[in-house]
């Protein structure tokens, strides 16, 4: 084979895996969230923490897989049709709000979950209107460990 | 005599007060839409909380910006990233007023087009804005929707030049809250 053939067949091979991997990072999975491995923590544990000390909070916890304990306060759905729990914390309207993306079957009101998903951080309601701020939890699966 | 004028003008405020009524929701939508001949790009959020006061108009909505869902990893990564700097600037938010609230009558059932004005703050730039909306009004309940477009750069939202092809100057938004009495 001569010469030029080789730095031909090179070129294609190097332009080939650079496609093969041009595609394979624009084309990559979200977090696997639901075999990940997550922090654990108590629902009002994770709820204190925002509201006593939001910047060590959000480092802990925002953006990190978190599987989080609880009791549930309220069960619906959101526009979307994707359940929605919400996690008991200590202060009164306040919750810890789990957006699902699998849903979880049998659950009641009043009954203890365990939840794994991303924490997407704390958002204040309206102090003025009496509403407290919820911390926020995206990607949500029911957790049976 | 003053005092009893002084009593009734209170009471007369205290009356007019009662009317008014909070709703919210913290399962709000929010989402974007950006289309250009490469391609489209959607994201969702929809954990947006929003207040609204029916006796004065007053309407808020706010939202962290890292729980908008893209559908390709690599794409939400750079959105948070490089485009709306989420770890810098979490939030964004918007207050207004509804400006033809007398138009809407909250104990009859119909869809209502009004047109909400206030601040948007975006990206750690604040600006005034204007949009058309809906608020759709059936016995008990309440919801809003509004569809208007903004541009990245009123945001100082910076596309890098090498994706400049694949993402709209101008992004259409979409909101979405059903409402729940406070």
């Amino acid at each position: 084979m001569s010469k030029k053939k080789i730095l031909l067949w090179a070129l294609l091979a190097v332009g080939l895996t650079g496609a093969a991997v041009g595609y394979m990072i624009w084309n990559k999975p979200h977090k696997d969230v639901k075999d990940a491995d997550a922090l654990r923590v108590a629902a009002t544990e994770l709820y204190n923490r925002f509201s006593t000390d939001s910047a060590k909070a959000r480092s802990l916890y925002t953006d990190k897989i978190l599987e989080i304990s609880g009791e549930i306060s309220k069960l619906s759905v959101n526009l979307q049709n994707q359940q929605i729990i919400l996690l008991k914390t200590p202060v009164t309207g306040a919750y810890v709000n789990c957006t699902m993306e699998e849903k979880a079957e049998g659950l009641k009101e009043g009954a203890p979950v365990l939840i794994k998903g991303i924490c997407s951080g704390y958002m204040g309601g309206d102090a003025d209107m009496g509403l407290p701020g919820d911390v926020f939890i995206v990607r949500g699966y029911p957790s049976n460990k | 005599m003053k005092k009893i004028k002084a009593l009734v003008f209170l009471l007369f405020v205290f009356c007019l007060g009662g009317k008014a009524q909070l709703y919210f929701t913290k399962n709000g939508s929010v989402s974007f839409f950006s289309s250009t001949p490469m391609e489209d790009i959607r994201a969702g959020n929809n954990q947006v909380i929003s207040i609204l006061n029916t006796g004065s108009g007053e309407i808020q909505f706010s939202l962290l910006n890292n729980a908008f869902h893209f559908k390709k990893a690599l794409m939400e990564e750079h959105f948070n990233e490089e485009y709306i700097e989420s770890a810098q600037y979490p939030k964004s938010t918007f207050k207004g007023t509804i400006s033809n609230l007398k138009e809407v009558n909250f104990s009859k059932d119909g869809i209502y087009n009004i047109t909400v004005s206030g601040s948007l703050n975006l990206h750690g730039v604040t600006k005034s804005i204007s949009v058309p909306g809906k608020l759709t009004v059936k016995g008990n309940s309440l919801s809003a929707s509004s569809v208007f477009k903004i541009r990245t750069k009123d945001y100082n939202i910076k596309i890098p030049a090498a994706v400049k092809n694949n993402i709209a100057e101008t992004v259409e938004l979409t909101v979405n809250c059903s409402y729940e009495k406070k």
